[in-house]
Formats: C-alpha cells, structure tokens, sequence
C-alpha cells in the first residue's frame, strides 16, 4: 500500500535509466554536489531527476563539523607565536613490540603512513580536535592499554564469538581513546581492521535507507559504500593476498565466483552503490571464513546500535536499529550470531551523547550499575536483550594514575598548548579538580584556565 | 526554790506600773545561789549573727570576708599588696561568671535581695582579684586555696559563658580528622579533613644509591631540559567527595571546581589532605562557598601557620553576602520602575 508520493517516486525512477531500488530521503538531505556521492533522491512532489550513479570517490570530509582549524606555521610570522622554536615534543612511535608493562603511563605518537586508519576510516569528534590541537596525534600507555592487548593477542587465535568486548566507564575517561590504541595495535600487528569512528551516524538518519524486499531490512547504501572504499584502502595489502570461498550471489548480476579475489568483489560494490550492502555483507562473511589474517571489528558510540533510530518508517515510526542494514550487520558480529574465525569486537561506550543513552538492555547486558531505578516493569525489547547476550565489559578506571596524568600533562606542556605557567602546582591543582578524569584534566583543567 | 521570781499578783510586763522596787531580799539568804550561772542560762548565740534578720546569710558573708581578710594579709606579706597601678594593669582582664541571684540564695540557704546579692558579688569579684595576683606572682597554694572557695560560686557554664564570641578551637577526633562547618549564602557544607596516609617509604634501597649517580642524574637533568627525569617517589595525591560523589563528578562549572580547590592551593596542601563533605542548600556557586570556607577552617586547624595566609586572602571569613530583600515601589532590591514623565 503504497502512498501516492511513493509511487510518484517510483514512477520517475522507472522512467529513468537508473536500476537502483526505492528511495526515500528526507527533504532537507544535503543535495547532491561535484565530487561527493551522489543520492539517488527525487525530493517529494519536485521529483527532480537525478542522474544517479555510485561514483568513486575520496574520503568523505565532514564539512558540516565546525571544529577547530589551526593555522599552518608558514601564516604565523609574528614573533610571539615563537615558531622558529624547535619543537620541545620528542615521542616514541607507537609500535606494536614494546607495548609491555614496562611503557606504561608513556606517551607515545601515531605512526603517519598513506594507510592510516585514523585518516581513512575518520575519527570521533572529539578526538580529531584534539589531534588537531597537538602538532602529532600521540596518545599515553595506560595499564589498561595492555589489558586490551593482552585481550587482543589472546584474541587472534580464537574466534570472535568469544571475544566480544565493551569498553566501560564514567564519561571521559578514556574509552574511545583505548579503541583507538587497539585499532593501532591491530593495523601494525597485520590485521584486517574495521573501524566505525561514529556508530551514530548510522542511525540519526543522516544518509538515505532503502527498504529491500529480499532482506525485509531497511538498506543504507551510502553507508555501506563508504565503509567498502574505506576497508578496502586500509587492508588493501591483505585483501590482496585472500580469495573468496563460495559464490557469491548478487542482485541483478551474475553470481560471483569461488576463487575471486576479494578486491575484486569488493570493486563490484563500489561500482554500484545499489549492490554495496550485500556485497559488503559477503565479503565480511568470507574474511570470517579464512583464518590467515584475524580481522577486528571496532566501534565507537557502540550504545547507539541499541537505541532506537531517527529513522521513520512510512507510519512515521521509529525504524527499529535490527532493521538496519548497517547497524544489523554490527549487531549480529557483536553477538556472535555471525563471527570471524580469528578476530576480535571492540565497541567503546559513548556517556556523553544525550540522544543515544546507555539502553537498559545493553547496561544488564554489561553488568553495569543503574543511574536510575529500574524494575522488572520497564519494558526490555528482547531482539535487543538478545543481541547484548555475551558482551564482556572492560572496565576503563575513571581515573588517570598519578604517572599517566603526568605524561598527558607533560605533553600538552611540551606543545605548548598549557594557557597557564605549566609547574606542578597547576598540575596537582587540575588533577584534583578534575579528581583524575582525562578529559576534566585536559579541556577544563589545562586547556581552560589561566592561573 | 523559786524565790527569785516575781511572786505572785505581779505581772512580768507591766513592771514600771506595778513595783518599782525590788522586795528587799537579806543577802545572807541568797549565799548558797550561784548568779553566774543564772546568767549563763540562755546558751551564748553560736554566731555573731544570730541576732540579725538572715543569720545564715551573715554567716557565709563574714566568712567570704574573713577568707578575704586573710588573702589580703597574705599576699601584704608577701609585699604584694597594695599593687601599684601598672602592675594592675597588667593582670589580665577578667570577667567573672558568678552563679545568679536564685542559685546564690540556695547555696546560702536564705531568699537574696539584689543589693544582698551584689554585696557577696563583690567579695568575690576582690577575692578573685587576689587569685589573679597570687597566680601571676606564682604564689600556687594561697591560689588553690582562693580557687577552692571561688569555684563554689562559679556558674557550670562558667567556661562557655566565658568564651563566648571567640573562635571555637576545632577538636580532632581519634583518627586526626577535624570537622569543620562552612557557609555561604543559604548553603552550608560539613567538611571532615583527615591527612593523607603516606605509603612507607622504602628507606634501604634509596640509600643503596651512591651519591655520585645522584649527582650524575641531577647534572643530565639540568643539561637536557628536555629530559623527564621521573624520581620514584610516589606523589600523594587527595580525594575530595563531596556528598560521597568525587568533586569533579558533582561540580561540573571549572569556576566551582577552581573555588573549591583555592584555599588548598593557597596553603601548598594540595595533595596532603583527604576531604569529604556533605553540602546542603542553595545552588552551585553557594554551595562551592561554603564547601571552600569549611575547607579553610579546616586546613587552619590542622595546619596553623597556614592560618594567616588564609586570612589574608579573606577565606577564613564568613562571606556576609546575602540576597538583599525587595523593597516596595522598587521591580527588585535595587532595580526601579522604567521612570515616566509624565
């Protein structure tokens, strides 16, 4: 029972030489400009043709964010900016063989290659103006760092169903950093690497969904694309060497088959944003079937997965985030009902986003203690109840040891980035404002004040 | 034999009316009677004041003033009296705290007027006098004996009343906490302070290290500034709960958490004491107020050299500061009207 804007829709879309299926946007979706991606969007009534077609594209840039741009040195000629000043900041790189006990509370920097996964896949808000704000991104060794290693070693040799972990903890204390850690980690160490740096945009209904009549699941093609190009830039070395195992079966084409290289397939994708979804959907089966490289799933905003989208479905009500294709698809390796042979999911908490709160299935789920009372009469969706069954909680202590919060401060110091006279009062002074919080200490601490 | 009295038909009163003389008695028939005795018939009274309205109250009085007579005597012996005029000067100033009118007339058994009171106030006023000098000069017994008969009259509350209008000293219970109440607008905050327990210091291998390599460290460190030289010694670092959540936690505004942390900064305590408050009333910026005078006070007690700096800086003083009131014919406490002209 289609509405008559829907077939409207449909119509035009017949009439075109497009082969791409339904699709809905909402009317105020950014249009569509030169060099970005293209949405196969007829706007309401309008009915605008579009010439649709999945380009290949960079990097999607986030225009909209207005986060901090610092000026590059060759435009700071004054003398009080002190630019001819060497730079006072000395790091180690961040490599996978020393991460031991022994570097604890050390900072070390980000290695800065092509590949970067951190320039690929993207980064979470506030950590991207933070690697803007210091002149390398570099992050300090926590204990808790090498737990997360330690889990990940363990990991790579047994299948993801049994490494399924969360990472848990009061608002800024450092848990989207240690994904971060972790994603470094398995990028040196020869992994297959999946990072999803803002699992809200998944489901706050920034890009188009589809409703696909195969899979009864709202598709998002956008996404899919976009997380093709960005897995195949990063791995491309190991993608090069796998080979799929099964024929692959894809909507209005010829079956892919065995023994394709996995490049390929994923090529087949990027030509045809329609075919994304599925094809990303095969080609994360088939790195879970072979066993040479163990592949991490990392997500950050991990809770958003279980709240309900800003999705609307034709009713005007909420599209449930199982009836997603991208978030499904996460849902489904986090709890284990499809896994990787070898391999790893990491999901970091975000406390602080208001629109996606901690659900109560997923904080029972994690053994978390309630922020407010809850009873046996508060209603628990059971899809989701069942897709947090198995997750592991690790704790990230609330707050930074006295030798970490040092090495945080020493290298704002160092950067020159500290406002106020950078002794140890001022340090012992934050440090127990911020009652040893991370981001207290840097953003309301250091950063902020002018004693 | 009755022969003395008066016989009969004569009254005992009316003796100016009836007889004026005496019946002659021969003397030879009174030998054998003793006059003396007769004389000493009625008991001598017991006290001089028997034949006052209020012995007992007398009695007590001349024996205040009798134990006056004999301080004053002693201490003219001991050349101390009478004390020249800078030497009074010079005693400290007492204000005594006697015990009132209605207890007084119970300790001394009989209902006292004001002016009845006043009178034995007075002698205890120069009674303690006398102590004071006696202490001063050092003089312990003829002190512990005036002390003895003063403290009989001291009110129970003789000491609160005394210190009224000074600063309480804070008491510290077993574990060396001190408990301490801040204030500011409608807030108030109870601050307990208890030092930070310092770890052991392991004392043998810091010893092991020769003093050349101490020099050796210390000279690289001054060369390459650049260089971190982390020492192994552990910086104690406080916890401050304020209703038991950290204070990070319960004061989210920087300019709350910066309050809260300036009395400690100014002292150079900053990680030497644990603090735990419970703050009621008002809003953010009253109750960091008051959590940061309760703080003050506090590190005042434990710490007192730290106390002038304190006050210096105006954080040992109760912010005065209240919401003033509205007032009639005014929008708020000093906001007026928009004026019209007409």
């Amino acid at each position: 029972m289609l509405s008559v804007r829907c077939q409207r829709v449909s119509y035009q879309l017949l009439a075109s030489s497009s082969t791409s299926p339904l699709v809905q946007t909402r009317s105020y979706a950014t249009q569509p400009k030169k060099g970005q991606i293209v949405k196969q969007a007829s706007q309401g009534f309008k009915g605008k043709k579009t010439a649709p077609s999945g380009q290949m594209e960079p990097a999607k840039k986030d225009k909209k964010m207005m986060a901090f741009q610092p000026l590059p040195v060759s435009q700071l000629p004054h003398p009080l900016f002190e630019s001819d000043r060497p730079d006072t900041l000395t790091l180690q790189t961040f490599h996978p063989e020393m991460l031991t006990r022994v570097v604890e509370s050390q900072a070390l920097k980000f290695p800065h290659n092509d590949d970067d996964p951190f320039r690929i896949f993207g980064l979470p808000r506030n950590i991207l103006v933070e690697f803007r704000l210091l002149s390398k991104p570099c992050s300090v060794i926590r204990s808790v760092t090498i737990d997360a290693i330690n889990k990940l070693d363990a990991a790579s040799e047994k299948n993801s169903k049994e490494s399924r972990v969360v990472f848990t903890g009061p608002q800024g204390c450092g848990k989207s950093f240690l994904l971060l850690q972790a994603l470094q980690y398995c990028n040196a160490r020869d992994w297959l690497v999946l990072y999803i740096p803002r699992a809200t945009n998944l489901v706050n209904s920034t890009t188009a969904h589809t409703y696909d009549m195969r899979t009864r699941t709202y598709l998002q093609p956008i996404f899919a694309y976009q997380t093709l190009q960005r897995f195949l830039k990063v791995n491309t070395p190991r993608l090069e060497q796998l080979r799929t195992q099964t024929e692959i079966e894809i909507e209005r084409r010829p079956p892919v088959p065995p023994g394709t290289p996995l490049v390929e397939l994923i090529n087949i994708g990027l030509k045809d944003q329609g075919h994304a979804p599925t094809v990303l959907d095969a080609v994360l089966e088939e790195i879970g079937k072979q066993t040479i490289f163990p592949v991490l799933l990392a997500v950050d905003d991990f809770q958003a997965l279980y709240c309900k989208s800003h999705y609307r479905d034709q009713h005007f009500s909420a599209i449930k985030p199982y009836h997603l294709s991208m978030p499904r698809l996460l849902l489904e390796y986090a709890s284990g009902q499809k896994s990787f042979a070898r391999g790893a999911v990491f999901g970091a908490l975000s406390m602080s986003n208001t629109t996606f709160p901690l659900p109560v299935e997923l904080r029972e789920a994690l053994s978390l203690k309630y922020d407010r009372p809850y009873g046996p009469y508060v209603k628990r969706q059971p899809e989701l109840v069942e897709y947090a069954h198995g997750l592991e909680s690790l704790a990230v202590p609330s707050s930074l040891s006295v030798s970490e919060a040092a090495s945080v401060f020493e290298v704002w110091m160092k950067d020159r980035a500290v406002p106020s006279k950078p002794n140890d009062e001022l340090f012992l002074a934050k440090y127990s404002e911020a009652s040893g919080n991370a981001r207290a200490f840097v953003w309301k601490g250091l950063l902020s004040s002018m004693s | 034999m009755n022969v003395m009295r008066r016989p009969l038909g004569l009254s005992k009163f009316r003796f100016y009316s009836t007889q004026t003389t005496r019946p002659f008695v021969p003397p030879a028939s009174l030998n054998h009677f003793d006059f003396r005795q007769r004389q000493r018939e009625k008991p001598r009274p017991t006290s001089p004041a028997f034949y006052t309205a209020r012995p007992e109250f007398y009695d007590q009085l001349s024996s205040l003033e009798s134990a006056l007579q004999h301080a004053k005597t002693a201490l003219t012996t001991c050349h101390l009296l009478p004390l020249p005029q800078f030497a009074r000067e010079a005693l400290p100033p007492r204000i005594n705290a006697w015990v009132d009118k209605r207890e007084l007339g119970l300790k001394l058994r009989s209902t006292l007027t004001t002016s009845r009171y006043r009178r034995v106030v007075l002698v205890l006023n120069e009674l303690e006098t006398y102590r004071s000098i006696a202490e001063k000069a050092g003089i312990a017994e003829l002190q512990e004996g005036i002390r003895g008969i003063t403290e009989l009259f001291e009110r129970a509350d003789a000491a609160t009343m005394l210190a009224r209008g000074k600063a309480k000293p804070v008491k510290f219970d077993e574990y060396g906490r001190s408990y301490t109440l801040g204030k500011r607008k409608t807030s108030s905050a109870r601050v307990w302070i208890v030092p930070v327990q310092q770890p052991p210091a392991d004392k043998p291998t810091s010893q092991s290290i020769s003093a050349a390599t101490e020099t050796d460290t210390a000279l690289m460190a001054l060369l390459d500034p650049n260089s971190s030289s982390k020492s192994n010694e552990p910086v104690s670092v406080a916890q401050i709960l304020v209703n038991n959540t950290p204070l990070s936690t319960y004061f989210p505004i920087p300019a709350d958490r910066t309050r809260v942390i300036h009395p400690i900064k100014l002292a150079g305590l900053l990680g030497a004491y644990n603090i735990f408050a419970i703050v009621r009333g008002g809003g953010t910026s009253g109750q960091s107020g008051a959590l940061a005078h309760g703080i003050a006070k506090g590190l005042a007690a434990h710490e007192p050299d730290v106390a002038t700096i304190l006050r210096k800086a105006k954080l040992l003083r109760r912010d005065p500061r209240m919401v003033e009131r509205k007032k009639p014919g005014l929008a708020k406490a000093r906001k007026r009207y928009a004026w019209v002209k007409r």
